[in-house]
């Protein structure tokens, strides 16, 4: 027994034992499901848990049960825990945590419309991925369930908004074909003349039936389909699924490839952050900093694209390793690119920061404060730019992580301004790990050799702080050693009730600065 | 505000004269079908079915492989026991039909061994690139002149296409100076740029976007999830897949995600001011 099992145990006050090393910095406790409520509290309560991924399994034909489960940061311990429990299909449900850990709110419903198991005690038990013309008994997700089902349109509004009542009081709906060169969502605002009353928002326009997906194909081209799951962020979604495999398989990453796996991650963040913050001024106008934004971006795609033959970073990571690498000339033409990078960046925030118009916009607008952050769950950059001091590159470090040192910038204003700060600050924290990176390559391969099959009956995390916040992925096996499910849980299904929460009080023509300071993923969202 | 302008003047322009012809890495795999075996190496390595294979009967093979699928992700390469397949470095692919973007080849299968022995390149069905480009003129070119208002349609894509048609109005491609314009509303829009797959969830909201599209209208598939459904597939529960699966499509941009210059050779295509003058069937034949 490990002294993180024995320290959880203990918090959980569960009999020692209980609590299993499932593999490194992975903790797994297998319980009763009526004991989830009790234990997500003392969780969250003694071990200051964050709750990272909820969602079910359908092991009928192998248990006759269901599975619940959650998956918990411990970042004081440096271990991920999952909490685990069947359900009996007779009766289809389990107790609720959303009430008091909202983070689970989306979570549970997302069980409940893929699974048809029911969260007992759900304050808002209502579809979250279904749309209304989804018919009631279509559980896609179950294992029986064909990938190829046609599911019938069914008319009703089982789902309406909620209606605004007053004089001079209005709804203005948005979407889900947007005016911009942007994914597809539905928000509705209730608003009084300019001023957001309320937002509410309908996703899964863009559902794909990812995680169903991962089930037919074989696990090896399950990578191309995890590229896919957010285009921005490739590196990301193919590392957590690749470090789920390999733990899964138990392969080692050889040294080289960890360090690669840091450069291609830091180079997915600093291309986005740098169109996240080209995006801001485009939303308030002001076009020359959007323009250097764009340009830097551009540059940054193009260096991609020279060393590695793909500008999003598409297809360099394998599982075992990395399918690239830097030759000294090309690490060198890379150093040189990023310090041209770098001076041209400082001076774009300059720009921005120095630029009243500009300040007068982001400052204060779109404020999720630091308790409702907490409250909700919020990840990633939303969550540092609210004062929460969160980052698995630290907290759980993955790849060549561990032995960097770098900062982790946190802002207190929670606005606009303040996820615009986090964002450059994290740029020129990637540039610090990339230099320090890049002098120090360990001279080993660059892929690791992975066994023709997977363990049958096995599971395993992987997880990445990719740009956006955390990627989680939970890959599980069936008793041949195929995939029987994969669970991908993008920052952005748990971020998108920050934004719900940021708009009201602001307003109409600010939506667009504070939708694009979040910028979050609809595919990752609705996968 | 000097200090902005001063920035301006110093940056210059920073677009390039001509964004085309640029080649990469790695474009679409090519297939030299005489040192193909029909072995199905590559047919296993494909995550899309991009490349496939068919034993209508026991002596005879069909092997063929579509662009429009095509996720440009080298694994066909790599798995080739006979290097029949090598890399072309071209990006501005683009087509009218799915069929112009796919090439078949059949071979002679020896019964014992299950080797196959290239026969011929099979003819590809549909319209020739040139048919359907004048048809394209004939129907729309008449009526639009020098300039394309488009409006884009994320119809289920990953977002990758998204980041690479954004990419397009930037500085350096600058697609506005050849008359092409993104427009926020359908009614004032030419043509529609349209990524994939399409989503059970999006179907509707496609359909009405294309009927508030006033005639003559173009549509154009971007990325290998628009032209084919690509890594999600076609007819699954959530993905119905390529475009053409509900709308009709006048011009295919492959790729995953197709690079901006394709994207914006594609534009041109559908303007009639560029031919779509790239076809694998030449390749091979």
């Amino acid at each position: 027994m490990t002294s993180n099992t024995a320290s959880v145990s203990a918090a959980l006050h569960v009999p020692e034992g209980a609590v299993r090393d499932h593999h490194p910095g992975e903790l797994v406790l297998d319980t009763h499901a009526d004991a989830l409520p009790d234990l997500a509290d003392r969780v969250s309560e003694q071990l200051e848990g964050r709750l990272l991924s909820l969602f079910a399994t359908d092991d009928r034909a192998r248990t006759g049960a269901f599975g619940v489960h959650q998956v918990w940061s411990l970042p004081r311990l440096q271990t991920l825990l999952r909490l685990s429990a069947s359900i009996d299909p007779a009766a289809p449900s389990f107790p609720s945590i959303a009430q008091k850990h909202t983070a689970a709110n989306w979570f549970e419903r997302e069980v409940m419309d893929f699974f048809g198991v029911r969260p007992d005690g759900h304050p808002n038990p209502t579809r979250v991925a279904l749309h209304d013309d989804w018919p009631g008994g279509a559980r896609a997700l179950r294992r029986d369930f064909p990938d190829d089902s046609q599911v019938p349109r069914e008319p009703g509004d089982r789902h309406p908004f909620r209606p605004v009542t007053g004089e001079g009081v209005f709804q203005v709906p948005v979407g889900p074909v947007h005016a911009g060169i942007i994914e597809p969502g539905h928000f509705r605002f209730g608003v009084a003349g300019e001023p957001v009353l309320y937002l509410q928002v309908r996703l899964f326009y863009v559902h794909k039936g990812i995680e169903k997906r991962f089930e037919r194909l074989p696990w090896r081209h399950g990578l191309f389909l995890a590229e896919s799951i957010s285009g921005d962020t490739a590196v990301g979604h193919a590392l957590a699924y690749a470090h789920a495999i390999e733990r899964l398989a138990k392969v080692a990453v050889p040294p080289r490839a960890q360090a690669l796996r840091v450069i291609l991650l830091e180079l997915e963040r600093i291309y986005n952050h740098t169109a996240d913050i080209g995006a801001l001024a485009t939303d308030v106008a002001f076009t020359v900093p959007a323009s250097r934004a764009q340009a830097l971006r551009e540059g940054l795609l193009r260096t991609n694209d020279r060393l590695f033959g793909t500008r999003l970073l598409r297809g360099t990571v394998a599982i075992g390793g990395v399918k690239c690498d830097l030759q000294p000339e090309d690490r060198e033409a890379l150093r040189s690119a990023l310090r041209a990078f770098e001076k041209e960046f400082d001076s774009l925030i300059e720009l921005l920061v120095d630029s009243g118009t500009f300040t007068d916009r982001v400052d204060g607008t779109g404020i999720l404060t630091n308790q409702a952050a907490r409250d909700l769950g919020i990840v990633g950059v939303a969550a540092r730019a609210s004062g929460i001091d969160a980052d698995m590159r630290r907290d759980h470090p993955h790849d060549a992580y561990a032995g960097l040192p770098f900062k982790i910038p946190v802002e207190d204003g929670g606005d606009v301004r303040a996820r615009l700060m986090v964002r450059a600050r994290e740029v020129e924290q990637s540039l610090v790990i990339l230099h320090q990176v890049l002098d120090r390559l360990p001279d080993t391969p660059c892929a690791a050799s992975v066994p023709d099959h997977l363990p049958p009956g096995a599971s395993a995390l992987g997880w990445v702080e990719a740009w956006r916040g955390p990627c989680t992925h939970w890959v599980a096996t069936d008793e041949r050693g195929e995939v029987a499910r994969v669970k991908v849980t993008d920052p952005s299904f748990l971020n998108w009730p920050g934004l719900v929460h940021a708009v009201p009080g602001n307003i109409v023509p600010d939506f667009p600065v504070i939708n694009k300071s979040f910028n979050l993923s609809y595919s990752g969202n609705d996968r | 505000m000097i200090g902005l302008i001063l920035k301006s003047i110093r940056t210059g322009s920073l677009t390039e004269a001509n964004p085309f012809g640029r080649h990469a890495a790695f474009g679409f795999p090519v297939m030299d079908f005489s040192r193909c075996t029909a072995c199905g190496e590559c047919v296993r390595a494909c995550p899309t079915a991009a490349i496939h294979a068919t034993q209508p009967t026991p002596e005879r093979a069909i092997v063929s492989l579509s662009y429009a699928a095509c996720i440009q992700c080298r694994a066909c390469v790599a798995a080739c026991p006979g290097q029949a397949i090598s890399v072309s470095t071209e990006v501005e692919v683009c087509a009218h039909s799915r069929e112009q973007l796919s090439q078949s080849a059949s071979f002679d299968v020896d019964p014992v061994t299950g080797m196959g022995t290239f026969r011929q390149i099979e003819p590809g069905a549909g319209p020739s690139l040139a048919d359907a480009a004048a048809n394209l003129k004939a129907r729309i070119h008449g009526r639009l002149g020098r300039s394309l208002q488009v409006r884009q349609v994320d119809a289920g894509s990953c977002n990758g296409c998204e980041l690479e048609i954004a990419a397009t109005t930037n500085p350096i491609y600058d697609l506005e100076r050849f008359g092409i314009h993104f427009v926020a509303s359908p009614r004032h829009a030419d043509a529609l740029l349209v990524t994939g797959p399409v989503t059970r969830n999006m179907e509707t909201a496609l359909r009405r976007t294309y009927e508030a599209t006033p005639e003559p209208r173009v549509v154009v598939a971007v990325g290998a999830c628009g032209c084919s459904g690509g890594i999600f597939g076609e007819g699954t529960y959530a993905a119905i897949g390529g475009v053409d699966r509900v709308l009709p499509v006048d011009v295919y941009i492959p790729g995953c995600p197709p690079r901006p210059q394709a994207i914006l050779n594609g534009l041109l295509v559908a303007m009639g001011v560029r031919e779509a003058r790239y076809s694998p069937r030449l390749e091979g034949a």
